[in-house]
């Protein structure tokens, strides 16, 4: 195991990969009927090219607002997003995005549906639909390239809406919650074959969620966040062996990562409580 | 009586409905009851259409009637989409033209009928004319509701893979509100028809309203009769015609 988690750190060597999102000191601020709200107070950190980051926190604690600013469907209040270098200004097909529900265009079938990246990006109408048949057959459902999204189950879907925003080869992928939907056994086998995935693309990956097990099981790092207002608590590198199974969880590396978790979630949830008391 | 009975009678029923109905006109009409030339039988309005069709005026009346509203329903739908695209996404258009279109809707498109004699006279362009304002504002409106009930989240779908704003309304708005715009379309199609009887009463030279009309002041009650059968019956096979067209256009549902 120390030699398998030698051999996948020598991968992701913090001095060797350049950064891909830099998030400095970004506040974002929500009016609302009650006056301002803060959802983020000055969060910083940084990704590197090819990482896989968890944001991991509490419904409501902003984790989705800082994806949605890296997405730039979010303006922030203060502080400066930046991916690859540039500064974030709006969405764009350099950030793909897959949400807590599939979004899939329901009028197009499942390879028009991936093909619509790079049609809109002017690629000829056959490069963009070999394209669509490379992530069809990747996801698995080359029998269902030409069905329509309402006749496919959940899980199908959500690989779908993955590969259309793998399309147009994005450098990040930004997931909020998306396996949030799916029943437990569905979401097991998506998490394993976005892993898979993952290492055959090789793009970096900002994956939110709430759920303690999924985040230690697909990350690199988690970033954990705590409510109102959102801020970064810890930043834990989960240096767990790739590839990564189901069986992982039996790890006494994974269990210590787990009860770190639970401690400091713990600890942040009974000062909220307080808090909320004194209020 | 079992489920399976109960359900075959209600079948047996409403198989008899329309018999029956025809049968207890007939029996009213010559029962002395009422007077016979104005409330005329089914049997005598039956060869009434017949002797209709055999003059060959009836295919006359039936294409003139329906070109106006296939034209005039055309135009309307294209404009009323067009603008209710325009004003759904863009808030600076429909700030301009919501509130115009918005007065002029609640008119009835028949009290056009006089102003339109005026500025068109009794030609074809008149008739079109009330057609198309009969259905814009209805297209229109749905069309503009449509836009703006499209599923965000479509929308963000589609900003992130780069979709540039012509390919966003053709491709995404356009679709999107299209489930409410064939609501729209088909009840367009029924104000159609009854703004073409206003059309047609105003003054003009063919059309089964037209003949109606005539019939009535030749008191030929059977004629009358048999144009309300034949208006009735056209425009039902629209409405039909057109559901089954909705359902192809709106084929992901």
């Amino acid at each position: 195991m120390t030699v398998a988690r030698a051999a996948h750190r020598a991968t992701v060597e913090p001095a060797a990969a350049p950064i891909e999102i830099d998030v400095a000191d970004v506040s974002i601020v929500f009016d609302s009927s009650k006056g301002q709200v803060v959802a983020a107070d000055r969060v910083s950190f940084q990704i590197l090219r090819g990482e896989f980051v968890c944001l991991l926190g509490p419904s409501g604690c902003g984790k989705s607002t800082v994806l949605n600013t890296i997405a730039g469907f979010e303006t922030p209040y203060a502080g400066t997003v930046r991916v690859a270098g540039k500064p974030v200004t709006g969405p764009g097909p350099d950030r793909g995005m897959v949400f807590q529900q599939p979004h899939l265009f329901p009028w197009k079938s499942v390879r028009s549906n991936i093909s619509h990246g790079p049609r809109a990006l002017g690629k000829p109408a056959k490069e963009a639909r070999a394209i669509a048949d490379d992530l069809i057959a990747m996801i698995g459902l080359s029998r269902f390239a030409d069905a329509y999204p309402h006749t496919l189950s959940g899980g199908m879907q959500q690989r779908v809406a993955i590969a259309r925003a793998l399309a147009n080869r994005p450098g990040v992928l930004l997931m909020d919650e998306p396996f949030g939907a799916l029943d437990a056994q569905t979401r097991i086998v998506m998490q394993e074959s976005l892993l898979g995935l993952w290492a055959k693309v090789g793009t970096t990956i900002v994956f939110v969620t709430h759920d303690i097990d999924e985040a230690i099981f697909l990350a690199d790092r988690v970033l954990l966040m705590s409510a109102g207002p959102g801020r970064i608590l810890r930043d834990l590198r989960i240096d767990l062996p790739r590839p990564r199974g189901s069986e992982i969880v039996l790890d006494p590396a994974y269990v210590a990562l787990k009860k770190e978790c639970l401690d400091l979630i713990r600890a942040e949830s009974r000062q909220a409580f307080e808090q909320q008391a004194v209020r | 009586m079992t489920r399976e009975q109960l359900q075959r009678l209600n079948t047996a029923i409403s198989i008899l409905s329309i018999p029956m109905f025809f049968l207890v006109w007939e029996l009213v009409s010559r029962s002395h009851v009422v007077n016979i030339i104005l409330f005329p039988p089914p049997s005598v309005v039956a060869v009434a259409m017949l002797e209709w069709v055999k003059s060959g005026q009836f295919a006359i009346d039936l294409t003139v009637s329906v070109t106006r509203v296939v034209i005039g329903f055309a135009l309307g739908a294209i404009a009323g989409v067009l603008f209710g695209v325009l004003t759904g996404q863009f808030q600076l258009v429909s700030s301009l033209l919501s509130p115009i279109f918005h007065i002029l809707r609640p008119i009835p498109p028949i009290a056009f009928v006089p102003i339109v004699i005026l500025w068109f006279g009794l030609s074809e362009t008149g008739k079109i004319f009330l057609v198309f304002w009969g259905v814009f504002f209805t297209v229109w409106l749905t069309t503009h509701i449509g836009v703006q009930k499209i599923d965000p989240g479509l929308i963000r779908a589609a900003r992130m893979l780069g979709t540039p704003r012509r390919q966003m309304l053709t491709e995404i708005v356009l679709f999107g509100a299209l489930p409410y715009i064939v609501v729209g379309l088909r009840t367009a199609v029924s104000i159609s028809f009854y703004t073409l009887v206003a059309a047609e009463l105003a003054g003009t030279f063919a059309g089964i309203v037209y003949r109606i009309e005539i019939a009535q002041q030749n008191l030929q009650t059977g004629q009358v009769m048999g144009g309300l059968v034949a208006l009735g019956a056209v425009s039902f096979l629209a409405d039909r015609g057109f559901a089954a067209v909705t359902q192809r256009l709106v084929w992901w549902r």
